[in-house]
């Protein structure tokens, strides 16, 4: 791993070979097992930690519950895991295939909407919620079919487009109950800890797709067109192909989360699950924790699930402000998040010699097989404005971050 | 509809296209020499809404002239996060989404300003002419509009002599064709992308006030002209000052006329249907239509 981390130093200009350097690597990630984004050594005692702990993690999630904390910590739980799926899901597109989408309360809002009215037609919840990621799935194919052929930030502010255009309609469908919204009438006992188990469940198994999708060759097509699309294109992966294998697993597991929410919360309404707000939160969290790895996004959801709660009661719109300041700061300065913060400091801290080389993270701005978001390089790309070659190089690959 | 019904909608429709250009003119403006797609623009129409309407509730200032007086006061807002924010992005030939999460961060801040300092009331800004209407015949013109128009219309006329007889509106426009070209003759890239970055606040921010003339607003108030001035480069083109003029006209056309088809509740849909349709049918992006506008003049 170490001589390709500085094999791909070297030839970072181009963006071709970065590619090709980008994609070895995953695949070698791939080989080192399910710590991801967490561990970075891939040998000793640290490797193993690293394959340990998700599943110590889940288990003490799942366990946490028999200790009584009492309904309101299991809700914000659930409402935080309900997060950590879309979070996850959002960046399975938008981390790793570098396709920033404002538009998934789309996905949210009709998985919510599919879930509410088969619950209110008799159907189980688990198919229910499955409804939900199917109908997200074939909304997905709707939107990306068209917008995909976009790149880039051209991409991003047609989600938006379509993103308002869908809030709009749905206020406007009286058979959901048009603005007031929709209420779900579930027979049977309210459970709460089944919820919060489903709810644990799906952000689990957002968390292992994820893994896979990374390691697959679809995660491999991904960074590649995330890295440089028409060069992907040359090599052979098909960009749209990914793209839209991507964006519908993203909005299945999006759907399913919004089917979980809102049978939770017994009630849906256009401003509530399809607003632009939730699109930004859902934006905001893997950016925050760190986008095109797989821990980042749960991170950032976890922050943004238990903090959001505390400080909107607190300051209903100091939370935003909190958010956009953080976003133009991680923008500017840390674009691997708190992730690559993270990675940053264990760097500073084992400074020995070597290059923990994994690379395999996102980051918004530069990368192409940087190891090292603190690289003198990466600045360099980031901060200022020399060089030319590399620099139009450089950004663009950042186009498509 | 009847012969006045029509004219009235298309004198109606022809003045808020003149609103809309206005408030579309500082995005293309930011767009074509930095290539930066301004996402913060909602924010800035929004704080210049309750610019103009703070100098007119506490000092008494008429509206017109707290527009008159938002484009150095915005230009200065401009330049100064132009030193401190967006001189750090990446310099590139398009826009990328660091810059477009940078302009996201920064709109999300200003916005929530806005609702710590506002409160999210709507506030409107109503003076003697607000409800005045000017009646020749059938045909009723509403005072206000036509003052706002007239606004309008002299800013864009003012911008186009900046553009068209100044060494900084030459580097404007150098810089909109290309670049490292322009570079290469010596016109000053940072300096003019400052000095562009500046005058794109100052145009949203004056048209935040004359649409704050219009409409009720609240620190919302933005979001739905910022998708809307999306709409207008992307028809117009992005980088040409005549295409928004024309995009504005369509969109204002559309809007006005699809009054008499939809309900009123499906009107937000429209700006945001043709921005995705516009998008769409043009492959690669800008671009292409960029490319296939030239190729037709």
């Amino acid at each position: 791993m170490t001589a390709t981390g500085s094999a791909a130093t070297a030839s970072a200009t181009s963006t071709a070979t970065a590619t090709a350097t980008a994609t070895a690597e995953d695949r070698g990630g791939g080989g080192g097992g399910g710590g991801g984004g967490g561990g970075r050594s891939r040998s000793g005692p640290a490797a193993a930690a690293a394959r340990v702990a998700p599943w110590l993690l889940l288990a003490a999630l799942a366990a946490l519950p028999l200790a009584g904390p009492g309904p309101n910590l299991v809700r914000l739980l659930f409402v935080t895991l309900v997060w950590v799926t879309a979070s996850v899901a959002w960046n399975l597109l938008g981390g790793f295939g570098g396709q920033v989408s404002f538009g998934f309360a789309v996905f949210y809002g009709l998985g919510a909407y599919a879930a509410a009215v088969a619950l209110n037609a008799g159907l189980d919840p688990f198919s229910s919620c499955l409804l939900g990621a199917a109908v997200a799935t074939v909304a997905s194919l709707a939107i990306g079919l068209p917008t995909f052929r976009l790149k880039g930030p051209y991409f991003a502010i047609a989600t938006i487009g379509v993103s308002e255009a869908v809030r709009v309609v749905m206020t406007n469908v009286s058979a959901t109950g048009g603005a007031s919204g929709y209420r779900v009438m579930e027979k049977g006992a309210f459970h709460q800890l089944q919820h919060f188990y489903s709810a644990l469940g799906l952000a689990a198994g957002a968390v292992a797709i994820s893994v896979l999708v990374r390691r697959s060759r679809l995660g491999l097509a991904l960074v590649a067109v995330r890295e440089d699309q028409d060069a992907a294109a040359d090599l052979g992966v098909d960009p749209l192909r990914a793209k839209l294998l991507a964006h519908a697993i993203a909005a299945a597991l999006t759907g399913a989360a919004g089917g979980l929410h809102a049978r939770y919360a017994a009630y849906v309404n256009p401003q509530g699950e399809f607003a632009f707000a939730i699109s930004v939160a859902i934006l905001l969290m893997p950016i925050i924790g760190g986008v095109g790895t797989i821990w980042g996004p749960v991170i950032g959801a976890c922050i943004y699930g238990l903090v959001h709660e505390e400080i909107i009661a607190a300051f209903p719109q100091l939370h935003l402000l909190i958010y956009g300041s953080l976003l133009i700061v991680i923008v500017l300065f840390e674009p691997g998040g708190i992730v690559g913060l993270l990675g940053r400091l264990v760097r500073a801290v084992d400074r020995r010699g070597h290059r923990g080389g994994s690379g395999g993270e996102g980051g918004l701005g530069a990368r192409g097989g940087h190891g090292d978001p603190g690289d003198p390089g990466d600045r360099e790309r980031l901060g200022q404005q020399a060089g030319h070659e590399s620099r139009g190089r450089g950004t663009h690959a950042a186009a498509a971050p | 509809m009847s012969g006045a019904d029509f004219v009235n909608l298309v004198i109606s429709a022809l003045l808020l296209a003149g609103v809309y250009a206005a408030m579309a003119v500082g995005m293309t403006v930011i767009y074509g020499v930095m290539k930066i797609v301004n996402l913060a623009h909602a924010g800035f129409l929004m704080l210049g809404a309750y610019f103009v309407y703070e100098l007119y509730e506490r000092g008494g200032v008429d509206p017109l002239l707290g527009v008159v007086l938002a484009f150095p006061a915005f230009f200065l807002l401009g330049v100064g996060l132009h030193r401190t924010l967006i001189r750090r992005l990446p310099v590139s030939d398009q826009p990328t989404l660091a810059s477009l999460l940078l302009l996201f961060g920064l709109w999300l801040v200003l916005q929530n300003l806005g609702y710590l300092v506002w409160g999210n009331a709507d506030r409107a800004i109503l003076t003697p002419r607000t409800l005045s209407v000017l009646r020749l015949g059938p045909i009723t013109i509403p005072a206000v509009r036509l003052v706002v128009f007239g606004g309008a219309a002299a800013s864009l006329v003012a911008l186009e002599l900046v553009l068209h007889r100044t060494w900084f509106g030459r580097a404007v426009r150098a810089l909109m064709q290309n670049r490292d070209a322009g570079r290469l003759v010596g016109v000053d890239v940072e300096g003019t992308a400052r000095v562009a970055f500046g005058v794109g606040i100052a145009f949203a921010g004056a048209a935040g006030g004359m649409l704050a003339m219009l409409y009720s607003f609240s620190p919302d108030f933005g979001s739905p002209f910022l998708l809307r001035a999306f709409v207008i480069i992307v028809l117009g083109g992005l980088e040409s000052f005549a295409g928004v003029a024309a995009g504005a006209l369509v969109l204002a056309l559309l809007e006005t006329f699809s009054i008499q088809l939809l309900p009123a509740s499906y009107q937000p849909a429209i700006a945001f249907s043709l921005l995705v349709v516009a998008l769409a049918v043009l492959p690669g992006g800008l671009a292409g239509l960029w490319a296939r506008r030239r190729r037709w003049a």
